[in-house]
Protein backbone atom coordinates (compact mmCIF):
# COMPACT_ATOMS: atom_id res chain seq x y z
CA UNK A 1 0.00 0.00 0.00
CA UNK A 2 0.92 3.69 -0.52
CA UNK A 3 2.49 5.70 2.47
CA UNK A 4 -0.57 8.31 1.75
CA UNK A 5 -3.09 5.80 0.83
CA UNK A 6 -2.06 4.23 4.66
CA UNK A 7 -1.71 7.11 6.35
CA UNK A 8 -5.61 7.98 4.81
CA UNK A 9 -7.00 4.64 6.27
CA UNK A 10 -5.09 4.64 9.48
CA UNK A 11 -6.44 8.31 10.26
CA UNK A 12 -10.39 7.87 9.15
CA UNK A 13 -10.82 3.64 9.53
CA UNK A 14 -11.30 4.32 13.14
CA UNK A 15 -13.30 7.58 13.36
CA UNK A 16 -15.88 5.83 10.22
CA UNK A 17 -15.80 2.64 12.30
CA UNK A 18 -16.88 4.09 14.82
CA UNK A 19 -19.61 6.07 12.83
CA UNK A 20 -20.60 3.11 11.19
CA UNK A 21 -21.13 1.03 14.41
CA UNK A 22 -22.62 3.67 16.77
CA UNK A 23 -24.58 5.86 14.42
CA UNK A 24 -25.09 4.64 11.10
CA UNK A 25 -26.17 1.26 11.87
CA UNK A 26 -28.46 2.10 13.99
CA UNK A 27 -30.12 4.55 11.75
CA UNK A 28 -30.32 1.89 9.06
CA UNK A 29 -32.07 -0.46 11.76
CA UNK A 30 -34.62 2.29 12.27
CA UNK A 31 -35.33 2.58 8.50
CA UNK A 32 -35.39 -1.31 8.01
CA UNK A 33 -37.53 -1.61 11.42
CA UNK A 34 -40.17 1.13 9.85
CA UNK A 35 -40.81 -0.96 7.09
CA UNK A 36 -40.15 -4.55 7.65
CA UNK A 37 -42.07 -6.25 10.59
CA UNK A 38 -40.87 -8.87 9.58
CA UNK A 39 -42.24 -9.00 5.94
CA UNK A 40 -42.77 -5.67 4.00
CA UNK A 41 -45.03 -3.15 5.13
CA UNK A 42 -46.42 0.30 5.04
CA UNK A 43 -48.87 -0.14 7.91
CA UNK A 44 -47.25 1.61 10.15
CA UNK A 45 -46.60 4.71 7.57
CA UNK A 46 -50.42 4.26 7.01
CA UNK A 47 -51.59 4.15 10.66
CA UNK A 48 -49.69 7.55 10.76
CA UNK A 49 -51.37 9.56 7.90
CA UNK A 50 -54.61 7.82 8.38
CA UNK A 51 -55.49 8.16 12.39
CA UNK A 52 -56.42 11.72 13.14
CA UNK A 53 -54.67 12.25 16.44
CA UNK A 54 -51.50 11.42 14.87
CA UNK A 55 -52.18 13.58 11.75
CA UNK A 56 -52.79 16.37 14.65
CA UNK A 57 -49.77 15.72 16.33
CA UNK A 58 -47.58 16.65 13.39
CA UNK A 59 -49.75 19.35 12.33
CA UNK A 60 -48.98 20.58 15.83
CA UNK A 61 -45.40 20.55 15.24
CA UNK A 62 -45.40 22.45 11.87
CA UNK A 63 -47.39 24.91 13.02
CA UNK A 64 -45.31 25.19 16.73
CA UNK A 65 -42.09 25.29 14.62
CA UNK A 66 -43.24 27.94 12.62
CA UNK A 67 -44.38 30.23 15.21
CA UNK A 68 -40.66 29.79 16.28
CA UNK A 69 -39.30 30.63 13.62
CA UNK A 70 -41.44 33.95 12.94
CA UNK A 71 -40.69 34.42 17.19
CA UNK A 72 -37.30 34.24 16.52
CA UNK A 73 -37.08 36.27 13.35
CA UNK A 74 -39.15 38.92 15.45
CA UNK A 75 -36.95 39.30 18.29
CA UNK A 76 -33.53 38.29 16.44
CA UNK A 77 -33.37 40.59 13.99
CA UNK A 78 -33.27 43.96 16.01
CA UNK A 79 -31.09 42.04 18.41
CA UNK A 80 -28.56 41.67 15.60
CA UNK A 81 -29.12 44.74 13.89
CA UNK A 82 -28.40 46.35 17.27
CA UNK A 83 -25.18 44.45 17.68
CA UNK A 84 -24.41 45.02 13.91
CA UNK A 85 -24.93 48.96 14.97
CA UNK A 86 -22.16 48.95 17.74
CA UNK A 87 -18.56 49.31 18.26
CA UNK A 88 -17.06 45.92 17.67
CA UNK A 89 -15.11 45.63 20.91
CA UNK A 90 -18.87 46.16 22.90
CA UNK A 91 -19.95 43.78 19.93
CA UNK A 92 -17.78 41.06 21.52
CA UNK A 93 -18.79 41.36 24.87
CA UNK A 94 -22.12 41.44 23.95
CA UNK A 95 -21.82 38.71 21.73
CA UNK A 96 -21.62 36.90 25.24
CA UNK A 97 -25.59 37.24 26.05
CA UNK A 98 -25.62 35.45 22.94
CA UNK A 99 -23.17 32.40 23.26
CA UNK A 100 -23.09 31.48 26.42
CA UNK A 101 -26.38 30.75 26.99
CA UNK A 102 -26.53 28.92 23.83
CA UNK A 103 -23.84 26.17 25.78
CA UNK A 104 -25.76 26.23 28.97
CA UNK A 105 -27.67 23.02 29.59
CA UNK A 106 -31.37 22.95 27.32
CA UNK A 107 -32.60 21.09 30.41
CA UNK A 108 -31.94 23.40 33.46
CA UNK A 109 -32.87 26.22 30.70
CA UNK A 110 -36.30 24.67 30.21
CA UNK A 111 -36.22 24.24 33.93
CA UNK A 112 -35.85 27.62 34.86
CA UNK A 113 -38.74 29.00 32.02
CA UNK A 114 -40.81 26.40 34.17
CA UNK A 115 -40.79 27.86 37.65
CA UNK A 116 -40.68 31.01 36.36
CA UNK A 117 -43.92 30.72 34.45
CA UNK A 118 -45.85 28.53 36.61
CA UNK A 119 -48.82 30.37 38.26
CA UNK A 120 -47.21 31.48 41.33
CA UNK A 121 -43.95 32.14 39.51
CA UNK A 122 -41.34 35.48 38.88
CA UNK A 123 -43.59 36.26 35.34
CA UNK A 124 -47.31 36.41 37.37
CA UNK A 125 -45.75 37.85 40.65
CA UNK A 126 -44.50 41.11 38.83
CA UNK A 127 -47.39 41.15 36.24
CA UNK A 128 -49.65 41.25 39.39
CA UNK A 129 -47.16 43.57 41.39
CA UNK A 130 -47.58 46.05 38.99
CA UNK A 131 -50.90 45.83 38.09
CA UNK A 132 -50.87 44.06 34.71
CA UNK A 133 -53.17 41.62 35.50
CA UNK A 134 -55.72 41.27 37.93
CA UNK A 135 -55.30 37.28 38.10
CA UNK A 136 -52.52 34.88 37.22
CA UNK A 137 -51.92 34.06 33.67
CA UNK A 138 -51.66 30.51 32.38
CA UNK A 139 -48.22 31.16 31.02
CA UNK A 140 -47.49 27.44 30.76
CA UNK A 141 -48.67 23.78 29.83
CA UNK A 142 -49.68 25.49 26.89
CA UNK A 143 -48.67 26.71 23.40
CA UNK A 144 -47.39 30.31 24.65
CA UNK A 145 -45.40 28.79 27.56
CA UNK A 146 -43.51 26.13 24.77
CA UNK A 147 -43.17 29.24 22.49
CA UNK A 148 -41.81 31.38 24.76
CA UNK A 149 -39.12 28.74 25.82
CA UNK A 150 -38.54 27.52 22.04
CA UNK A 151 -37.99 31.20 21.32
CA UNK A 152 -35.31 32.02 24.31
CA UNK A 153 -33.44 28.37 22.90
CA UNK A 154 -33.07 29.14 19.25
CA UNK A 155 -32.70 32.40 18.99
CA UNK A 156 -28.76 32.12 18.98
CA UNK A 157 -29.45 30.41 15.50
CA UNK A 158 -31.32 33.76 14.36
CA UNK A 159 -29.18 36.23 15.54
CA UNK A 160 -25.85 34.72 14.26
CA UNK A 161 -26.96 34.65 10.32
CA UNK A 162 -28.69 38.11 10.19
CA UNK A 163 -25.72 39.77 12.13
CA UNK A 164 -23.47 38.23 9.47
CA UNK A 165 -25.65 39.26 6.94
CA UNK A 166 -25.71 42.67 8.39
CA UNK A 167 -21.76 42.73 8.90
CA UNK A 168 -21.40 42.08 5.07
CA UNK A 169 -23.01 45.22 3.75
CA UNK A 170 -20.86 48.04 2.88
CA UNK A 171 -22.03 50.97 5.05
CA UNK A 172 -20.77 52.92 1.89
CA UNK A 173 -24.11 52.14 0.70
CA UNK A 174 -26.15 53.26 3.41
CA UNK A 175 -24.27 56.61 3.54
CA UNK A 176 -24.90 56.69 -0.40
CA UNK A 177 -28.37 56.26 -0.11
CA UNK A 178 -28.66 59.00 2.66
CA UNK A 179 -27.10 61.40 0.89
CA UNK A 180 -28.95 61.05 -2.10
CA UNK A 181 -31.74 62.29 0.51
CA UNK A 182 -33.21 58.74 1.30
CA UNK A 183 -35.06 58.71 4.81
CA UNK A 184 -33.31 56.65 7.18
CA UNK A 185 -36.78 54.75 7.18
CA UNK A 186 -36.68 54.15 3.80
CA UNK A 187 -32.81 53.44 3.63
CA UNK A 188 -33.58 50.45 5.99
CA UNK A 189 -36.36 49.37 3.75
CA UNK A 190 -34.32 49.88 0.55
CA UNK A 191 -30.95 48.61 1.46
CA UNK A 192 -30.48 47.05 4.58
CA UNK A 193 -33.39 44.98 4.66
CA UNK A 194 -32.99 43.53 1.27
CA UNK A 195 -29.37 42.99 1.49
CA UNK A 196 -30.06 40.70 5.24
CA UNK A 197 -32.58 38.81 4.07
CA UNK A 198 -30.84 35.61 2.85
CA UNK A 199 -29.27 35.97 6.54
CA UNK A 200 -33.44 35.82 7.69
CA UNK A 201 -33.79 33.23 5.41
CA UNK A 202 -30.96 31.36 6.73
CA UNK A 203 -31.65 31.59 10.34
CA UNK A 204 -35.56 31.40 9.92
CA UNK A 205 -34.74 27.41 8.26
CA UNK A 206 -32.05 26.56 10.75
CA UNK A 207 -34.58 27.62 13.61
CA UNK A 208 -37.27 25.87 11.59
CA UNK A 209 -35.00 22.50 11.12
CA UNK A 210 -33.82 22.42 14.89
CA UNK A 211 -37.57 22.98 16.10
CA UNK A 212 -38.98 19.96 14.34
CA UNK A 213 -37.14 17.69 16.64
CA UNK A 214 -37.39 19.70 19.95
CA UNK A 215 -38.48 17.33 22.69
CA UNK A 216 -37.72 18.43 26.41
CA UNK A 217 -39.71 21.66 26.20
CA UNK A 218 -43.16 20.39 24.71
CA UNK A 219 -42.38 17.78 27.58
CA UNK A 220 -41.88 20.16 29.92
CA UNK A 221 -44.28 23.25 29.54
CA UNK A 222 -46.00 22.02 27.09
CA UNK A 223 -49.95 20.30 27.96
CA UNK A 224 -51.21 17.30 26.06
CA UNK A 225 -51.96 19.72 23.45
CA UNK A 226 -48.50 20.47 22.54
CA UNK A 227 -47.44 16.77 21.95
CA UNK A 228 -44.73 17.51 19.37
CA UNK A 229 -43.55 14.34 16.62
CA UNK A 230 -40.69 14.05 19.51
CA UNK A 231 -42.76 13.33 22.55
CA UNK A 232 -44.99 11.05 20.42
CA UNK A 233 -41.76 8.85 19.60
CA UNK A 234 -40.81 8.38 23.07
CA UNK A 235 -44.71 7.91 24.51
CA UNK A 236 -44.33 4.96 21.78
CA UNK A 237 -41.21 3.64 22.61
CA UNK A 238 -41.29 3.84 26.29
CA UNK A 239 -45.11 3.88 27.48
CA UNK A 240 -46.87 1.26 24.47
CA UNK A 241 -43.13 -0.57 23.00
CA UNK A 242 -44.72 0.03 19.70
CA UNK A 243 -41.02 -0.17 18.17
CA UNK A 244 -42.10 -0.63 14.45
CA UNK A 245 -44.68 3.02 14.57
CA UNK A 246 -41.75 4.48 17.04
CA UNK A 247 -39.48 4.00 13.98
CA UNK A 248 -42.42 5.36 11.15
CA UNK A 249 -42.30 8.54 13.17
CA UNK A 250 -38.97 8.62 13.70
CA UNK A 251 -37.93 8.16 10.01
CA UNK A 252 -40.18 10.54 9.33
CA UNK A 253 -38.73 13.38 11.44
CA UNK A 254 -35.47 12.18 10.06
CA UNK A 255 -36.23 12.51 6.33
CA UNK A 256 -37.79 15.73 6.90
CA UNK A 257 -35.21 17.20 8.39
CA UNK A 258 -32.91 15.84 6.14
CA UNK A 259 -34.99 17.51 3.02
CA UNK A 260 -34.57 20.52 5.04
CA UNK A 261 -31.33 20.58 5.67
CA UNK A 262 -30.35 19.37 2.14
CA UNK A 263 -32.43 22.84 0.74
CA UNK A 264 -30.66 25.05 3.36
CA UNK A 265 -27.11 23.87 2.25
CA UNK A 266 -27.93 23.85 -1.47
CA UNK A 267 -29.18 27.55 -1.69
CA UNK A 268 -28.71 29.48 1.33
CA UNK A 269 -25.38 28.24 3.50
CA UNK A 270 -22.94 28.49 0.60
CA UNK A 271 -24.29 32.27 -0.06
CA UNK A 272 -24.13 33.38 3.50
CA UNK A 273 -21.17 36.14 3.71
CA UNK A 274 -18.50 34.71 6.93
CA UNK A 275 -18.15 38.09 8.66
CA UNK A 276 -15.02 38.59 10.88
CA UNK A 277 -14.71 38.14 14.23
CA UNK A 278 -17.94 35.54 14.43
CA UNK A 279 -17.76 32.16 15.73
CA UNK B 1 -32.28 70.19 15.37
CA UNK B 2 -34.93 67.77 14.70
CA UNK B 3 -32.59 66.01 12.53
CA UNK B 4 -30.03 65.42 15.18
CA UNK B 5 -33.05 64.22 17.58
CA UNK B 6 -34.74 61.66 15.81
CA UNK B 7 -31.86 59.21 15.10
CA UNK B 8 -30.92 59.91 18.38
CA UNK B 9 -34.49 58.71 19.52
CA UNK B 10 -34.30 55.95 16.98
CA UNK B 11 -31.12 54.69 18.45
CA UNK B 12 -32.01 54.88 21.86
CA UNK B 13 -35.42 52.42 20.73
CA UNK B 14 -32.99 49.92 19.20
CA UNK B 15 -30.70 49.84 21.77
CA UNK B 16 -33.85 49.36 24.33
CA UNK B 17 -34.92 46.58 22.11
CA UNK B 18 -31.70 44.96 20.92
CA UNK B 19 -30.90 45.19 24.57
CA UNK B 20 -34.03 43.80 25.98
CA UNK B 21 -33.21 40.75 23.48
CA UNK B 22 -30.25 40.18 25.13
CA UNK B 23 -31.54 40.46 28.60
CA UNK B 24 -33.77 37.81 27.94
CA UNK B 25 -31.57 35.06 26.26
CA UNK B 26 -29.47 36.15 29.72
CA UNK B 27 -31.32 36.93 32.30
CA UNK B 28 -33.74 34.03 32.81
CA UNK B 29 -31.25 31.05 33.30
CA UNK B 30 -29.54 33.58 35.91
CA UNK B 31 -32.85 33.44 38.08
CA UNK B 32 -31.97 30.21 39.55
CA UNK B 33 -29.35 30.76 41.29
CA UNK B 34 -30.93 33.79 43.68
CA UNK B 35 -33.63 30.56 43.91
CA UNK B 36 -30.86 28.34 44.93
CA UNK B 37 -30.08 30.07 48.00
CA UNK B 38 -33.59 29.51 49.38
CA UNK B 39 -34.13 27.67 52.74
CA UNK B 40 -37.93 27.21 51.76
CA UNK B 41 -39.94 25.43 50.18
CA UNK B 42 -41.71 28.01 48.00
CA UNK B 43 -40.32 30.33 45.56
CA UNK B 44 -38.44 33.67 46.37
CA UNK B 45 -36.45 35.84 44.25
CA UNK B 46 -34.79 36.97 47.40
CA UNK B 47 -34.63 34.33 49.91
CA UNK B 48 -36.20 35.59 52.90
CA UNK B 49 -33.73 33.02 55.25
CA UNK B 50 -30.69 32.39 52.45
CA UNK B 51 -28.44 29.87 52.91
CA UNK B 52 -26.81 26.82 51.43
CA UNK B 53 -29.32 24.52 52.55
CA UNK B 54 -30.02 23.31 49.43
CA UNK B 55 -26.32 22.61 48.22
CA UNK B 56 -26.07 20.86 51.99
CA UNK B 57 -28.57 18.13 50.79
CA UNK B 58 -27.27 18.25 47.35
CA UNK B 59 -23.85 17.35 48.13
CA UNK B 60 -24.92 15.34 51.54
CA UNK B 61 -27.39 12.90 49.42
CA UNK B 62 -25.62 9.81 48.22
CA UNK B 63 -28.21 8.78 45.24
CA UNK B 64 -27.37 12.84 43.67
CA UNK B 65 -23.80 11.78 44.60
CA UNK B 66 -23.88 8.68 42.51
CA UNK B 67 -25.51 10.45 39.77
CA UNK B 68 -22.89 13.33 40.12
CA UNK B 69 -20.22 10.95 40.03
CA UNK B 70 -21.41 9.03 37.16
CA UNK B 71 -21.94 12.04 34.90
CA UNK B 72 -18.67 13.08 35.24
CA UNK B 73 -17.43 9.69 34.77
CA UNK B 74 -19.19 9.56 31.54
CA UNK B 75 -18.31 13.23 30.39
CA UNK B 76 -14.37 12.18 31.19
CA UNK B 77 -14.51 9.29 28.80
CA UNK B 78 -16.83 11.14 26.03
CA UNK B 79 -13.36 13.88 25.89
CA UNK B 80 -10.98 11.01 25.17
CA UNK B 81 -12.90 9.30 22.65
CA UNK B 82 -14.73 11.77 21.33
CA UNK B 83 -11.28 13.74 21.19
CA UNK B 84 -9.04 11.39 19.66
CA UNK B 85 -11.46 10.04 16.81
CA UNK B 86 -12.34 13.83 16.08
CA UNK B 87 -8.51 14.77 15.59
CA UNK B 88 -8.01 11.86 13.52
CA UNK B 89 -10.94 12.29 11.58
CA UNK B 90 -9.38 16.21 10.89
CA UNK B 91 -5.82 14.63 10.16
CA UNK B 92 -7.52 12.14 8.09
CA UNK B 93 -9.70 14.49 6.18
CA UNK B 94 -7.21 17.15 5.39
CA UNK B 95 -5.67 14.17 3.11
CA UNK B 96 -8.08 13.76 0.61
CA UNK B 97 -9.14 15.82 -2.60
CA UNK B 98 -11.66 18.82 -1.84
CA UNK B 99 -14.52 16.50 -3.52
CA UNK B 100 -14.10 13.41 -1.18
CA UNK B 101 -13.32 15.61 1.43
CA UNK B 102 -16.82 17.52 0.98
CA UNK B 103 -18.67 14.52 0.79
CA UNK B 104 -16.95 12.67 4.07
CA UNK B 105 -17.28 15.84 6.08
CA UNK B 106 -20.50 15.92 5.74
CA UNK B 107 -21.54 12.29 6.77
CA UNK B 108 -18.83 13.40 9.75
CA UNK B 109 -21.11 15.98 10.86
CA UNK B 110 -23.87 14.21 10.58
CA UNK B 111 -24.79 13.49 13.80
CA UNK B 112 -25.67 16.87 15.18
CA UNK B 113 -28.39 17.09 12.01
CA UNK B 114 -30.50 14.04 12.66
CA UNK B 115 -32.53 15.09 15.46
CA UNK B 116 -31.47 13.87 19.07
CA UNK B 117 -34.93 11.81 19.30
CA UNK B 118 -34.12 9.58 16.28
CA UNK B 119 -30.74 8.92 17.26
CA UNK B 120 -32.24 8.09 20.89
CA UNK B 121 -34.42 5.59 19.90
CA UNK B 122 -31.95 4.15 16.82
CA UNK B 123 -28.90 3.57 19.60
CA UNK B 124 -31.59 2.46 22.20
CA UNK B 125 -33.28 -0.21 20.36
CA UNK B 126 -29.40 -1.66 19.45
CA UNK B 127 -27.49 -1.03 22.58
CA UNK B 128 -30.37 -2.92 23.91
CA UNK B 129 -29.74 -6.24 22.04
CA UNK B 130 -26.00 -5.64 22.88
CA UNK B 131 -26.90 -5.58 26.41
CA UNK B 132 -25.28 -2.09 26.51
CA UNK B 133 -28.23 0.01 28.17
CA UNK B 134 -27.84 0.78 31.36
CA UNK B 135 -24.07 1.05 31.30
CA UNK B 136 -21.26 4.07 31.48
CA UNK B 137 -19.75 2.62 28.53
CA UNK B 138 -23.00 2.50 26.33
CA UNK B 139 -23.41 6.24 27.40
CA UNK B 140 -19.71 7.18 26.46
CA UNK B 141 -20.29 5.66 22.96
CA UNK B 142 -23.81 7.19 22.63
CA UNK B 143 -22.35 10.85 23.86
CA UNK B 144 -18.84 10.49 21.80
CA UNK B 145 -21.32 10.35 18.57
CA UNK B 146 -22.95 13.48 19.45
CA UNK B 147 -19.96 15.25 20.78
CA UNK B 148 -17.41 14.17 18.00
CA UNK B 149 -18.44 16.51 15.01
CA UNK B 150 -17.49 19.59 16.72
CA UNK B 151 -14.03 18.24 17.64
CA UNK B 152 -13.99 17.73 13.53
CA UNK B 153 -14.63 21.25 12.71
CA UNK B 154 -12.88 22.64 15.87
CA UNK B 155 -9.92 20.83 15.32
CA UNK B 156 -9.90 21.03 11.01
CA UNK B 157 -10.43 24.81 11.48
CA UNK B 158 -7.49 25.07 13.52
CA UNK B 159 -5.71 22.83 11.09
CA UNK B 160 -6.31 25.41 8.45
CA UNK B 161 -4.00 27.46 9.65
CA UNK B 162 -1.18 24.83 9.66
CA UNK B 163 1.24 25.14 6.58
CA UNK B 164 1.43 21.29 5.12
CA UNK B 165 5.14 22.28 3.68
CA UNK B 166 5.98 22.96 7.44
CA UNK B 167 5.33 18.86 7.40
CA UNK B 168 6.68 17.69 4.46
CA UNK B 169 9.82 19.68 5.72
CA UNK B 170 9.79 17.31 8.60
CA UNK B 171 9.28 14.37 6.92
CA UNK B 172 11.84 15.09 4.23
CA UNK B 173 14.37 15.50 7.19
CA UNK B 174 14.19 11.73 8.16
CA UNK B 175 11.14 12.22 10.77
CA UNK B 176 8.68 10.10 10.67
CA UNK B 177 4.72 10.70 10.77
CA UNK B 178 4.27 10.22 14.50
CA UNK B 179 7.41 12.21 14.98
CA UNK B 180 6.14 14.91 12.83
CA UNK B 181 2.85 14.98 14.36
CA UNK B 182 4.31 15.33 17.65
CA UNK B 183 6.89 17.85 16.52
CA UNK B 184 5.00 19.98 14.10
CA UNK B 185 1.39 19.65 13.96
CA UNK B 186 0.49 18.95 17.49
CA UNK B 187 1.76 22.43 18.82
CA UNK B 188 -0.12 24.12 16.07
CA UNK B 189 -3.79 22.97 16.89
CA UNK B 190 -2.94 22.21 20.49
CA UNK B 191 -5.48 24.75 21.71
CA UNK B 192 -7.91 23.49 19.34
CA UNK B 193 -7.79 19.90 20.72
CA UNK B 194 -7.58 20.96 24.21
CA UNK B 195 -10.73 23.33 23.50
CA UNK B 196 -12.88 20.36 22.01
CA UNK B 197 -11.82 18.08 24.42
CA UNK B 198 -13.96 20.42 27.09
CA UNK B 199 -16.80 21.15 24.48
CA UNK B 200 -17.08 17.42 24.38
CA UNK B 201 -17.21 17.21 27.81
CA UNK B 202 -19.76 19.47 28.34
CA UNK B 203 -22.01 17.89 25.63
CA UNK B 204 -21.31 14.48 27.39
CA UNK B 205 -22.23 16.53 30.86
CA UNK B 206 -25.73 18.44 29.54
CA UNK B 207 -27.15 15.31 27.49
CA UNK B 208 -30.76 14.19 28.35
CA UNK B 209 -32.51 13.15 25.59
CA UNK B 210 -30.35 10.09 24.50
CA UNK B 211 -29.69 9.45 27.98
CA UNK B 212 -33.19 9.24 29.07
CA UNK B 213 -33.44 6.00 27.01
CA UNK B 214 -29.86 4.32 27.16
CA UNK B 215 -29.26 4.67 30.71
CA UNK B 216 -31.75 2.84 32.05
CA UNK B 217 -32.57 2.28 35.63
CA UNK B 218 -28.70 1.59 36.96
CA UNK B 219 -27.10 4.13 35.08
CA UNK B 220 -28.93 7.75 35.45
CA UNK B 221 -26.59 10.64 35.07
CA UNK B 222 -27.33 14.26 36.92
CA UNK B 223 -29.50 15.65 34.32
CA UNK B 224 -31.75 12.02 34.28
CA UNK B 225 -31.90 12.37 37.60
CA UNK B 226 -32.68 16.50 37.93
CA UNK B 227 -35.42 14.84 34.46
CA UNK B 228 -37.16 12.74 36.95
CA UNK B 229 -37.05 14.78 40.04
CA UNK B 230 -38.61 17.50 37.86
CA UNK B 231 -41.54 15.34 37.24
CA UNK B 232 -41.94 12.98 39.89
CA UNK B 233 -40.90 15.41 43.23
CA UNK B 234 -41.51 18.96 43.68
CA UNK B 235 -38.26 19.53 45.79
CA UNK B 236 -36.31 22.86 46.08
CA UNK B 237 -33.23 21.14 45.69
CA UNK B 238 -33.08 21.19 41.95
CA UNK B 239 -32.25 25.16 41.77
CA UNK B 240 -29.25 24.23 43.43
CA UNK B 241 -28.61 21.35 40.94
CA UNK B 242 -29.61 23.35 38.33
CA UNK B 243 -26.84 25.90 39.64
CA UNK B 244 -23.96 23.47 40.10
CA UNK B 245 -24.61 22.30 36.10
CA UNK B 246 -24.64 25.83 35.02
CA UNK B 247 -21.61 26.71 37.02
CA UNK B 248 -19.69 23.46 35.45
CA UNK B 249 -20.35 24.41 32.01
CA UNK B 250 -19.25 28.14 32.78
CA UNK B 251 -15.69 26.92 34.46
CA UNK B 252 -15.45 24.17 31.31
CA UNK B 253 -16.71 26.92 28.54
CA UNK B 254 -14.91 29.81 30.09
CA UNK B 255 -10.85 28.69 28.89
CA UNK B 256 -12.70 28.27 25.59
CA UNK B 257 -14.41 31.72 25.28
CA UNK B 258 -10.86 32.82 26.57
CA UNK B 259 -9.38 31.43 23.46
CA UNK B 260 -11.85 32.57 20.96
CA UNK B 261 -11.08 35.99 21.74
CA UNK B 262 -7.27 35.86 21.83
CA UNK B 263 -7.76 34.43 18.39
Amino acid sequence: MRRATLARVVLLGPPLAFLLLVFALPLVRVVWGSVFAPGFTLEFYERMWRTPVYGRVFWITLKISLLTTIGAALLGYPAAYFLASVKPRTRQVLLLCVIVPFFLSVLVRNYVWMVLLQRTGLVNRLLLDWGVVGAPLDLMYNELGVLIAMVNMLLPYMIFPVLSALLAIPPELRHASASLGAHPAKTFWRVTLPLSAPGVAAGGLLVFIVSLGFFITPALLGGPKQMMVSNLIEFSVRQVLNWPFAFALANTLLLGTLLLYAIYVRTLEGRMPRAAGLP
Amino acid sequence: MRRRLRPLAARAALAVTGGSVLAFLVVPVLTVIPMSLSASMVFELIPTTPGFTQYQRFFASREWMLALGRSVQVALGVMVVATLLGTLAALGLRRLATRSRRLLEAALIAPRIVPSIVFAVAVYYVFAAAGLVGTVAGLVLAHSVLAFPFVVVFVGSALHGVDPALEEASLSLGAGPVATFARVTFPQIRLAVFGSALFAFNVSFDEVVVTLFISGVRAKTLPVKVWDAIFYEITPILPAISTVIIVASLVVLTPLLLVRRRA
